[in-house]
């Protein structure tokens, strides 16, 4: 059953109508701020490995540093070229890439993260005032009828 | 005899009924497969972009199993692109089964409610009799 959302005639519906849309549109409005919290994780982690990379970009070569080989394992090694770095892009893939260009990666990836979550909050927003406004006429339907009988 | 063509007729409503839930089943799979397509989908996609903005001497990785192995960009593009395509047509077919399951869901549906309207004819004509 497939309900068109645009020009859905709310006032005209039954009390039973009505329900099935707010909770159709409650259950959007949760799937909608689950995938908002998903890319908000997301870009948290690209700005963490940006830090790093610069971090990393200040430091020189032969630095000692402690190499993490598991959680609870580090062994003793010297910073190599910190110049070349390798980027997973995804489905396996991994491209080597200067400082520079690694750093405009992360960047890159941020800022579409960035406008795919503004488009998400629209869309999130509107199925969220639908929602609210099924509610409000709910309310009304069940009053009219509880007052009625 | 009224009463066991009554019964037949609940039993043929039972079993169209397990048909209807077992079409509901297949679309809810088919609705999971192709989300997991179009994430892969775009995952390939956007890789695909990465490898375009690259020069020639970039020095390209694939991940197979636990090894990092040297490839050239004419080849991953090939593959990427190769992959991009196979997906696309597997949502395709995807997209045509999808249709018919719900043209068969459709069906079963009516087929239900014509029987449902037959066990009430029958009934209410029991019981005016």
């Amino acid at each position: 059953m497939a309900l068109v959302k645009e020009g859905l005639d709310l006032a005209g519906m039954s009390v039973e109508q009505l329900k099935l849309v707010k909770e159709q549109a409650d259950m959007e409005v949760g799937l909608l701020q689950d995938s908002l919290s998903k890319i908000r994780t997301a870009a948290t982690r690209l700005e963490i490995a940006s830090t790093a990379l610069h971090d990393l970009s200040l430091r020189p070569q032969g630095k000692k540093m402690l190499v993490p080989l598991t959680a609870s394992l580090y062994v003793p090694g010297t910073l190599d070229d910190a110049d070349k770095v390798l980027v997973d892009v995804g489905t396996g893939y991994f491209i080597e890439k200067t400082m520079t260009e690694g750093k405009d990666y992360c960047g890159r990836k941020i800022n579409l993260l960035k406008s795919n979550y503004d488009q998400l909050v629209e869309v999130a927003s509107k199925k969220k005032s639908m929602a609210d406004e099924a509610g409000v006429l709910l309310q009304a339907k069940l009053r009219q009828a509880a007052s009625t009988s | 005899m009224a009463p066991s063509a009554l019964r037949e007729l609940q039993h043929e409503i039972e079993t169209q009924a397990n048909l209807l839930s077992k079409l509901q089943k297949d679309t809810t799979k088919n609705h999971q497969v192709r989300k997991q397509y179009t994430i892969q989908l775009g995952e390939n996609e956007l890789v695909l972009k990465e490898l375009d903005l690259l020069n020639e001497n970039a020095n390209i990785y694939k991940l197979i199993g636990p090894v990092l192995v040297r490839q050239d960009l004419a080849e991953a593009n090939a593959n990427v692109r190769k992959r991009i395509e196979y997906i696309s047509a597997e949502l395709k077919r995807l997209d045509g089964t999808l249709q018919g399951l719900e043209e068969q869901q459709h069906e079963k549906r009516e087929a239900i409610l014509k029987l449902q309207q037959k066990i009430q004819a029958l009934q209410a004509g029991k019981s005016n009799s």
